[in-house]
């Protein structure tokens, strides 16, 4: 049991600057967590270790990472300073728990809509990719995903793809549902409302 | 029980090498797929946990019809002490029985651990302590890998940035005593030594010279960059000379050794050339002749990953 404590207190010293802060000053450990004596001296040298700066670094960068590359409309929308911003408040709140990182940006997805920020085109954004990744997830048993866009998604997305910010694209409401057929690719239908 | 068949030079998939892939005779005798990556992990309450990438296993069918395949995973997390990946393991197994690779392997390292009251996974690979306690953490998991997945199963020597101290073994002693008491293979990560070597300031042949070579299967090389004055595992680079000196030492040494496999992410490809690829996997394959042309007098002292 002692070596699940040091495990996980290792991983938190790499998620947690802060508490790596406070191991660093020679504040307690938790008390639920069980740990020998050896190893509280490990982690107390390793908090000292500025390699564990750069596994910090690692840590972000692959996080990040996976989630520009299942997310990169909603993050190239968002831009770096704002990312960061919306990361850092969604990190706190939600560790990473699976490899593929598919269900942590759904919930990041599920996270911004809660966020109601205030920014021109980002539900049709993230309503797009949400239900790409919702049907990536649910494979072959997916049941169709029906997204209503407040701007044409067109020009929205043709500029998100092309490196851009849609600029200019008025309102209108368009209906649309997203299938996945049996080779993997998925079909949009639209409509006009 | 099965022996490591020779192949020669191997070349991680990257989907940006698919041009020297697809050239009529690349320099290489079998490909390394890291078979995590044609799938989706949905989590272990979802059923079926694992959506395959239909697009992604065609291009490993098509890999397949020309090269041997390897699998090098990255997720079993087989130094997790609270629990074992046993779905992941499942998985794994039947990837086996479509490809039936002639060895697979993952690393000797954990990346998923309690974190906020869930399993959480650190993206990395974080080091195990060098002790008696993992090794018995470690054993009886390796023995139900090889159980499940009748292949020769090898473990790579891990990278890492920071040490955890007071070990109770070195590394070489940890790693023969891992292959000795589990009868697990090593995959020896050379770029994986160099970079420990070059950040924690020790002589990489002074590990490689205590190593019992015959628990060699596979080698991996690879470059690296520097990153806030520490040398990176980054597969950002051609293989440094430094890395070919350790290989020129070790490859005459492991007589029972099936592949040596070059490693580059795909994000550095076009940046390092497929031309400076190329050239490296040739060197590799006339070091590889080299030394299997050597090696013909002295058969295998034993089986590795039985």
């Amino acid at each position: 049991m002692s070596l699940q404590g040091f495990q996980s207190m290792l991983f938190r010293l790499i998620a947690e600057p802060e508490f790596r802060d406070g191991i660093r000053a020679q504040k307690p450990f938790p008390p639920r967590v069980e740990l020998s004596t050896r190893e509280m001296r490990r982690l107390r040298a390793i908090a000292d270790d500025r390699g564990l700066d750069i596994n910090r670094t690692l840590h972000k960068g692959f996080r990040l990472g996976k989630l520009r590359a299942l997310l990169p409309m909603t993050c190239q929308l968002l831009g770096s300073r704002r990312l960061s911003r919306e990361l850092s408040r969604f990190w706190l709140e939600r560790p990473p728990s699976s490899f593929s990182f598919l269900p942590e940006a759904l919930d990041f997805c599920e996270f911004l809509k809660r966020r109601r920020l205030r920014m021109r085109y980002l539900h049709d954004v993230l309503a797009f990719e949400r239900a790409l990744l919702r049907l990536e997830a649910a494979g072959a048993d997916g049941h169709p995903e029906a997204v209503a866009f407040e701007h044409d998604p067109a020009p929205v997305l043709a500029a998100l793809a092309a490196g851009g910010r849609p600029r200019h694209v008025p309102r209108q409401r368009v209906d649309a549902v997203a299938t996945r057929g049996q080779d993997g690719h998925i079909q949009w239908r639209m409509a006009p409302h | 029980m099965h022996a490591l068949p020779k192949l020669g030079v191997g070349l991680a998939y990257q989907a940006p090498l698919n041009p020297l892939f697809d050239i009529a005779s690349p320099p290489i005798d079998y490909v390394e797929v890291v078979p995590d990556i044609f799938w989706t992990d949905r989590g272990p309450a979802v059923e079926p946990r694992y959506v395959e990438d239909a697009k992604g296993l065609g291009t490993v069918s098509s890999l397949a019809r020309r090269w041997p395949l390897v699998a090098h995973g990255i997720g079993l997390s087989i130094g997790s002490a609270d629990g074992f990946e046993t779905d992941h393991l499942g998985q794994v197994e039947r990837w086996w029985q479509r490809h039936r690779f002639p060895w697979h392997s993952d690393h000797l390292a954990f990346h998923l651990a309690e974190h906020q009251g869930v399993r959480a996974n650190a993206g990395i690979t974080l080091p195990l302590a060098r002790d008696r306690e993992s090794i018995d953490l470690l054993v009886p998991r390796i023995r139900e890998v090889m159980r499940r997945v009748p292949a020769p199963f090898l473990l790579e020597n891990n990278v890492y940035y920071f040490d955890i101290p007071d070990a109770e073994m070195d590394e070489a002693t940890f790693l023969d005593t891992l292959c000795r008491e589990s009868g697990c293979g090593l995959l020896l990560d050379l770029h994986n030594l160099h970079t420990n070597a070059c950040n924690h300031g020790f002589d990489p042949f002074e590990v490689l010279r205590h190593l019992d070579m015959r628990h060699v299967g596979e080698i991996h090389v690879a470059g690296g960059m520097e990153l806030d004055g520490f040398y990176l595992d980054a597969h950002s680079d051609v293989i440094p000379e430094a890395v070919w000196h350790l290989l020129e030492w070790t490859l005459p040494r492991c007589r029972n050794i099936g592949g040596v496999t070059f490693e580059i992410f795909g994000s550095w490809v076009e940046s390092v050339g497929l031309a400076a690829i190329q050239a490296d996997l040739e060197r590799l394959q006339a070091l590889w002749s080299r030394c299997q042309g050597e090696a013909t007098a002295q058969p295998a002292q034993r089986e590795v990953g039985t």
